[in-house]
């Protein structure tokens, strides 16, 4: 049996090779199908690796636990009577959320908007104390110099319009001193980074800013979590914990504690003094200054995660619009490519009609007849899939050093394609390969 | 056993046991409403190790008897056995596997495949045996079926590097290969000059000398007929004449 497909295999190559040119062209199809869906697979599964990376880098995974509340309390009642400005965020608490599960990175800190000194002159910027985590968690590219080395060091990061406009250049900010308060901080990183304004931040290690300007609270605290789907339950195990951590749990809110009056506070009247808010909130509240609004949307329930699930249906969709256009081309191209076999086959078969006449003479079975057709066919198609995947592999490359798109080349992708190139070669040689066999031998011979 | 080693050097023709016997044989073709009658009812024995030679006017009937020697065709009634076993009735599929252990075929126009080796083209019957033999074998019996033509120096030459009567020599070669018990040639000399031709008639002579293989030939040639031990002659579907030609 395997000896037969062997011998098989080699009447078809030495067939194909005394038609080389033909069957070069023959391939043609077959090559461009496969290279298409190969180089397109690629490029797809790259952009959706970026999509995804883009996603945590935005930071869907990550919530922010700020000081102080400008959400309802009473129940029911409907007029603003959250904490206002409090000053309760500890480093205790944050000590104690960077231990619950689920719960990568955290960055605690404060932040201001004040005058800083640099040589002669003076601006006016934002200061945000951070861990050294929060590089991390914004996936923050450097465009010069490195992370701050502790969270108590000297040094600082700045944004990339704060060393533009300061110091001419990255480069030239790197090295510079910059005063605030009367203490002195070097800049060791340059950071390009659109989130949340940050190219306009100068960013201090939380306890070197925290003893700069004498404070013993926190205003906020950055957390990420492992998995972007977490984000919304760690959330609210982080709004249970603050709530017991500062005295506000009594009996009445359990339903809060179920998750459907967050941040609420306590139903019997006791308003939370934080807030906890995923990625998906604070950008959907961010800009909206009427106390009203934010109210509002605040108080939505389970507003995050009807965000999530929403953007995981979004992303779905375009997969499943993505795969849908690759298997329409995919089908397109090999159909073309299979009736190009196709075609062939059936003109080789009239041209060795004697020859097939011959063989059966001489005592070729129709199963062997057809075999030995079906066996070119497919050889002729599968040789064209690994030539198509080179080429796919080749483009990949080539799209990716001239466009800068990522593409990912996967094994199951491979076998895909070369799985579906025979696959083109059995289907289409099947019709060719059973009219050879049906041949009448007399008349076969008889054939000009 | 091989008839390669077994009665080289022997002159003697040893006739015994009938390789063929048809009965009677009837071949109808049906075309619409006429129906043309190939052959009417011939009746014919042939024993082991004679050389018959089969001529007759176009038309006569000649290739049609071929087929259905050839087990290419089946008579429409009548009984053909080949050896000790009926093959009138024998399915599409069995007559292929009797072609393959039992018979031989020569062509008029050789039927070479082009662009092939000789060795290749000698190879083709010993790719369709059941079990098939290893490559080096079936190499190993194509070389020595060449020897036997003397063609072993055109092994590796390809058809259209070959005279004429060295493809047909080629295409005998082929015939042997499986060691047959029938060698059928239609015309093999139709497409060769005539001291080509003769030299090929020549070679089957020496061919069964050497073998004691049954020949079947066919020609509308009466010179090229005189070479059998037997002389048939068939007119409209019918054997006419049947004599020994010793
Ligand atoms: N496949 C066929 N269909 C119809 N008629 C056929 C067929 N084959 C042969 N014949 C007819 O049978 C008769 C004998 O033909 P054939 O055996 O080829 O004669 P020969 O070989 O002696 O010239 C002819 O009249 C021919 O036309
Ligand atoms: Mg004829």
């Amino acid at each position: 049996m395997a000896q037969r497909m062997v011998l098989n295999v080699k009447l078809a190559v030495d067939s194909l090779n005394r038609n080389k040119l033909r069957s070069a062209l023959t391939m043609l199809g077959v090559i461009i199908g496969v290279a298409a869906v190969l180089t397109m697979v690629a490029l797809g599964t790259g952009a959706r690796g970026s999509v995804e990376q883009e996603v945590t880098s935005a930071g869907t995974n990550l919530i922010y636990v700020k000081s102080g509340n400008y959400t309802r309390g009473g129940e029911g009642v409907g007029i603003l009577s959250g904490r206002g400005a409090a000053d309760t965020l500890s480093v205790a608490d944050s000590e104690e959320i960077a231990k619950l599960l689920g719960v990568r990175d955290i960055s605690p800190g404060n932040s201001l908007r004040t005058f800083i000194g640099f040589g002669e002159g003076q601006s006016f910027v934002r200061i945000q104390g951070v861990s050294d985590a929060f590089a991390r968690m914004y996936a923050w590219d450097f465009l010069a110099g490195a992370n701050f080395s502790s969270a108590a060091s000297d040094e600082v990061i700045v944004g990339r319009s704060i060393a533009g406009d300061i110091f001419g250049s990255y480069v030239d900010a790197l090295g510079k001193r910059v005063q605030l308060r009367g203490s002195s901080f070097e800049i060791v990183g340059v950071i390009d980074d659109s989130t949340d304004d940050h190219n306009e931040v100068l960013f201090i290690p939380w306890e070197s800013l925290q003893s700069t300007i004498n404070k013993q609270n926190l205003d906020s605290i950055i957390v990420s979590t492992n998995r972007a789907g977490e984000a919304a339950s760690v959330a609210e195990e982080i709004r249970l914990m603050l709530r017991q951590r500062h005295g506000i749990i009594n009996e009445a809110n359990a339903e809060a504690r179920a998750g459907y009056l967050a941040n609420q506070g306590g139903a019997g009247g006791i308003p939370d003094d934080f807030t906890v808010e995923t990625q998906a909130e604070e950008v959907l509240t961010r800009g909206l200054y009427t106390p009203a609004a934010a109210f509002a949307l605040a108080n939505l329930p389970k507003l995050d995660q009807v965000n999530l699930e929403e953007m995981t249906d979004t992303l779905d969709k375009a997969n499943e619009t993505m795969t849908a256009l690759l298997a329409s081309i995919a089908g397109a191209s090999l159909f073309v490519g299979g009736i190009g076999i196709m075609n062939i086959m059936l003109v080789s078969i009239t041209e060795r009609t004697k020859e097939i006449g011959l063989r059966m003479a001489t005592g070729a079975k129709k199963t062997d007849v057809s075999r030995q057709f079906l066996v070119e066919a497919v050889t002729l198609s599968s040789v064209g899939g690994v030539v198509g995947l080179l080429v796919g592999l080749m483009l990949a490359q080539v799209v990716t050093l001239i466009l800068g798109w990522p593409a990912t080349v996967t094994f199951v992708s491979v076998v895909v394609a070369l799985g579906v190139a025979a696959a083109v070669g059995v289907i289409f040689g099947y019709y060719p390969a059973q009219k050879a066999a049906m041949l009448d031998p007399i008349d076969a011979l008889r054939a000009e | 056993m091989s008839r390669f080693g077994e009665v080289v050097g022997t002159n003697e023709v040893a006739v015994n046991a009938n390789v063929i016997k048809l009965d009677n044989v009837r071949k109808t073709y049906e075309m619409g409403e006429t129906s043309v009658h190939a052959l009417k009812g011939v009746s014919l024995s042939v024993e082991e190790g004679e050389f018959v030679t089969v001529t007759g006017a176009s038309g006569s009937g000649k290739s049609t008897l071929m087929h259905i020697l050839g087990c290419l065709d089946t008579p429409s009634e009548g009984h053909y056995s080949l050896g000790s076993e009926d093959v009138s009735r024998l399915s599409r599929e069995d007559l292929a596997e009797i072609r393959n252990k039992k018979i031989g075929f020569v062509f008029q126009g050789f039927n070479l495949l082009p662009r092939t080796s000789a060795a290749e083209n000698v190879e083709v019957p010993l790719l369709y045996s059941r079990p098939l033999e290893p490559a080096s074998v079936r190499k190993q019996k194509a070389l020595s079926a060449l020897n036997l033509m003397r063609l072993d120096d055109r092994a590796s030459h390809h058809p259209n590097q070959l005279s004429g009567g060295q493809q047909q020599r080629v295409a005998i070669a082929r015939a042997l290969v499986n060691d047959p018990e029938l060698i059928l040639a239609d015309e093999p000399t139709g497409n060769l000059d005539t001291d080509t031709g003769r030299e090929v008639m020549e070679t089957l002579v020496e061919l069964r000398a050497k073998r004691n293989i049954t020949i079947i030939l066919i020609t509308h040639e009466p010179e090229i007929a005189a070479y059998g031990t037997r002389i048939v002659s068939m007119k409209d579907g019918l054997i006419t004449s049947d004599t020994s030609n010793q």
